[in-house]
């Protein structure tokens, strides 16, 4: 873990995570993204451009774990091309309000991508998940699903909606949680619930504070895109 | 740069193309023709005659016009009552002359003053004399000065008959530049004539040719023309030789160009990084689809190249009241595309970085030989101040993206800021012939090519 203990030293993500987990590499690009967003006094327009560009390397990390197949083509100028060619069907899940913000990153790759929604609230008073509405795709348990939630603090949202995908027979194997910033107690809480589901992590924190955000972090994400 | 320092004939030239660590662009030692004459025997003539049989892509006329001396108000004065005499060697600023040359003869950017006639007087205006092939210095005094006439490889003198030559003197003084009858023909047997005289006719026997009739005489001018072409070519024989000789002995890959400590990042071929190329490569995909890969692509490339900016660290506050310390660029990021291929990245460019300065270069190979010239060049602003990603479609013989660094490098970019982003590279040739001529560069390629492949990215993005 690197630590805060030099000031002058950038803090990057802790690494040693769950086999499960791919956290994005710590590049000093990816480090100067994260430095903007997570800066309180950096307005809208700049945390919704730079989150933007922060979700595409998400979403581009985490398509590489579908499966590709061997395909050989013809070039322009006549030759043989031995390459590959995407298998399988995606959908992505965003976790409302929040989620729908990764969306654009989402589409921004994969043009035509049919999207799902579930609203999960966190009750204020005692921190606790619970489902108010899902419209997802039909086939959705014959296709591969991008979860959508920027945040990971507790897991508590995340895990109740992958037993909405459970429920409608995705495969756990299939899914794929995508976000910004994880805590170590929600990628812990993942991994002990759904050992197999892939989760894709830009950076995992520090921790949580007594109102169980993620700290540093960067705030209440939705705010922060949305309105204030 | 260790390359500018000496002057360097073409057999000079030639020894040092057995090296593999230099690139000497065709601008660095520019073809410099100088033609003198009587005022009105047809210089500027025969200049651009000779300039529109060349063909080069870069040409420029540089005239003794630009070079006279800013007058005082008496001067002035007598200037407008036709009574100074322009046509003394005085009259000229000949240091600054000598100074511009010399600058063009080691390629370096210059900027040449312009003087208003009507103003008798330097404007506050100049223009720029960048990348030229050949240089053709027109004016009575160009073989005058020892200094001037050391620096040119070919001295012409138009000897045209002096009764034609106030012929043609008043006309121009009259229709074109609205003097008086009375006072141009004064301003001839008082000053042009005498002048010539003395100082312009004892020059004749510096140059290597003297071209009596000046415009008519079709078997000189034709003859000149010829003796330059010849010499052009063997300087693009060498040119081409010298691009061909950056290879090494050793095929090299990345990994050695990562054991020499150099800074070359290929793209991870993810699964879907291939997937990508595939759709690509692929002659069945439609232009939708190819230009949608190609800019999801090279967004991915360009995050990957801006890795390279410098950094420093950054502590900010965030949101939950905590403190963060991340990074911050230190310097801004411009690009520069090398047209047309580079020009695919722009819509790329703009998503990752909207409000970033583009600038452009065009290069074009002959199509026959391969040759490389520099036809357009536009560059951002402080360029010395910024971080540089210098973008092609594709990079085959690596000579274009050579040719461009060098440009970035003479207009005052830092080697080390400058990062070479391309989509396809050819590895036996253009990722080794640019380090070897650049080690202190930056490169980022998307996918590493064992065989070269003709350029296609353009055509299929542009549909043209």
């Amino acid at each position: 873990m690197a630590s805060n203990e030099a000031s002058s030293t950038p803090t990057v993500s802790i690494t040693d995570a769950p086999v499960n987990v791919t956290v994005l590499q710590q590049t000093p690009q990816l480090i100067a993204l994260y430095t903007i967003i997570r800066d309180v006094n950096t307005q809208r327009a700049d945390f919704v451009f730079y989150s933007n560009r922060i979700i595409r390397l998400l979403v581009e990390e985490g398509l590489n774990h579908l499966p590709v197949q061997a395909t050989s083509v013809s070039t322009p100028t006549d030759l043989t091309y031995n390459g590959l060619k995407f298998q399988g069907k995606i959908c992505g899940v965003s976790i409302m309000r929040a989620g729908e913000s990764m969306e654009q990153g989402l589409r921004d790759c994969c043009r035509s991508v049919r999207i799902g929604k579930i609203l999960i609230q966190r009750d204020d008073e005692t921190a606790e998940a619970k489902l108010f509405y899902e419209k997802l795709p039909e086939d959705i348990k014959d296709r591969y699903v991008l979860l959508l939630d920027p945040m990971l603090a507790t897991g508590g949202s995340a895990i109740m909606a992958v037993d909405v995908l459970i429920a409608k027979g995705v495969p756990v194997e299939r899914i794929l949680f995508v976000n910004l910033i994880s805590s170590p107690e929600g990628i812990a809480a993942f991994a002990k619930k759904f050992p197999k589901l892939k989760v894709i992590t830009g950076f995992i924190d520090e921790g949580l504070n007594d109102k169980k955000f993620v700290i540093p972090g960067l705030g209440d994400f939705g705010d922060r895109y949305y309105c204030i | 740069m260790a390359h500018e320092h000496t002057l360097m004939s073409p057999t000079s030239l030639a020894s040092l193309s057995t090296k593999t660590s230099y690139y000497l662009p065709p601008w660095s030692r520019p073809h410099i023709i100088g033609i003198a004459g009587s005022s009105g025997s047809g210089k500027t003539s025969v200049a651009s005659q000779i300039i529109k049989a060349l063909n080069v892509p870069w040409t420029v006329i540089l005239s003794f016009d630009n070079f006279y001396r800013p007058l005082s108000r008496t001067q002035r004065e007598q200037a407008f009552a036709n009574e100074y005499d322009f046509d003394a060697p005085e009259a000229l600023d000949l240091d600054m002359l000598v100074d511009v040359l010399t600058d063009l003869r080691h390629g370096k950017k210059v900027e040449v003053p312009v003087y208003s006639f009507s103003e008798h007087n330097r404007t506050k205006l100049s223009t720029t004399i960048y990348g030229a092939n050949v240089i053709i210095l027109e004016g009575i005094f160009t073989l005058y000065d020892p200094r001037i006439v050391e620096l040119l490889d070919l001295k012409v003198f138009v000897d045209t008959d002096l009764d034609i030559c106030m012929a043609r003197r008043l006309r121009r003084d009259i229709v074109h530049r609205g003097r008086e009858l009375k006072g141009a023909m004064k301003q001839w047997f008082s000053f042009v004539k005498p002048n010539f005289e003395r100082y312009v006719r004892p020059t004749m026997r510096q140059a290597d040719v003297v071209v009596p009739r000046g415009l008519d005489n079709v078997v000189a001018i034709d003859m000149l023309i010829k003796h330059v072409q010849r010499t052009l070519a063997a300087k693009s024989r060498l040119h081409l030789e010298q691009l061909g000789q950056l290879v090494g002995t050793t095929d090299a890959n990345t990994e050695f160009a990562a054991k020499a400590g150099m800074d070359v990042r290929v793209l991870p071929q993810t699964p879907q990084v291939q997937a990508m190329h595939t759709i690509l490569f692929n002659r069945a995909t439609t232009r939708a689809d190819f230009v949608f890969y190609f800019e999801r692509l090279m967004a991915i490339l360009i995050e990957s190249a801006l890795d390279y900016v410098p950094y420093e660290a950054k502590k900010v506050k965030t949101a939950t009241g905590r403190e963060y310390t991340g990074l911050s660029a230190t310097m801004e990021t411009c690009a520069v595309s090398i047209l047309r291929a580079g020009a695919c990245f722009e819509t790329s460019l703009r998503r990752i970085l909207p409000a970033i300065a583009i600038g452009k270069v065009l290069i074009q190979s002959n199509s026959r030989t391969g040759e490389p010239f520099l036809h357009y060049l536009k560059l951002p602003p402080h360029i010395e101040n910024k971080f540089i990603l210098l973008v092609d479609a594709q990079a085959t013989t690596g000579a274009a993206a050579i040719m461009a660094i060098r440009v970035l490098l003479d207009h005052g970019a830092q080697p080390e800021n400058i990062c070479f982003v391309t989509y396809l590279a050819d590895k036996r040739a253009a990722i080794r012939r640019i380090l070897a001529a650049y080690p202190k560069v930056k490169v980022v390629v998307g996918k590493v090519e064992d065989q070269i492949r003709r350029r296609f990215i353009d055509t299929r993005y542009f549909g043209t």
